[in-house]
């Protein structure tokens, strides 16, 4: 799928299979498990499967909050350990904003 | 109960960016974020406190089967000598670090000396060290000694069902690995 399409959806709108895609472009820089990554889904750990440095997750936190134009407070950080994780928190935050 | 952390600083420099916006925000409390500004070196002095987070942390999830990234919560207070103290919730982690031009290194106990046993090498090679040391501490063939992993990744060493280290905490970041270990 064209990922510069997709910037032109309304963020709101986006699939959860749009939200990985995005999700996938994010932590792709960080990512030092690359087997791990091409199959990555819903399950993905980023630390155990992907292998990104715990030193790191602040950056792709950061880089969620950039490309989404959200905010996410420290309850919701806490979390941010799974794909699954980081899918449910960007939706809630869509829907809230 | 041990926990360490280990820090290869020239990854650290081109891994992560600590003057990013919201860095610091997201991880360092208000006073954290104090020192830092204010210490001679910040690039060192976030990496510092980095590792006195993540090696208390490291005892935390050996106790409590849990994970979680809440690293503002981990409060850091510096000591004389590189020892510093951490607090999360109502629980108190003593650390000691080493730190040099290569790398960061901080262990953390329960309480003020811990008495462990602590090593650094080349990442691919601490499973070997750490078998290595057992041996020479119980007289135990290295062959026969074993690590085994929690669910929640936290590793220990058995020989055959006699569990070898009470407590033990393992980190590798680029060039360096590091364990540390409490027998058992």
């Amino acid at each position: 799928m064209d990922v510069l399409f997709l910037r032109n959806i309304k963020k709101e709108f986006m699939t959860r299979e749009d939200l990985i895609i995005s999700l996938q472009k994010i932590v792709k820089p960080y990512v030092q498990d690359q087997n791990a990554f091409n199959n990555l889904s819903e399950e993905t750990d980023f630390i155990n499967d992907l292998k990104i440095n715990s030193a790191n997750l602040v950056d792709v936190i950061l880089d969620v909050e950039d490309e989404f134009d959200i905010e996410i407070d420290n309850d919701s950080m806490e979390k941010m350990l799974s794909v699954k994780a980081a899918l449910d928190i960007i939706e809630t935050k869509l829907t809230a904003s | 109960m041990i926990g360490n952390d280990i820090i290869d600083l020239s990854l650290a420099k081109t891994e992560s960016n600590w003057q990013r916006r919201g860095f610091l925000e997201k991880q360092f409390s208000v006073n954290e974020q104090h020192l830092i500004l204010n210490a001679p070196n910040s690039f060192e002095m976030v990496w510092r406190l980095w590792s006195m987070k993540e090696a208390a942390y490291k005892i935390f999830t050996q106790q409590h089967s849990v994970r979680f990234f809440a690293p503002k919560k981990f409060e850091c207070k510096l000591m004389l000598d590189l020892k510093g103290l951490v607090c999360y919730k109502n629980q108190k982690f003593y650390t000691a670090s080493i730190v040099n031009q290569q790398y960061i290194f901080t262990k953390a106990g329960l309480i003020k000396e811990t008495s462990s046993y602590s090593e650094m090498g080349s990442p691919d090679q601490i499973d070997m060290m750490i078998k290595n040391k057992l041996n020479v501490l119980t007289g135990l063939n290295i062959s026969g000694i074993e690590q085994i992993k929690s669910r929640n990744g936290a590793p220990s060493y058995y020989y055959k069902t006699t569990r070898l280290t009470s407590s033990c905490s393992i980190s590798h970041h680029g060039k360096y690995g590091a364990y540390s270990f409490v027998k058992a």
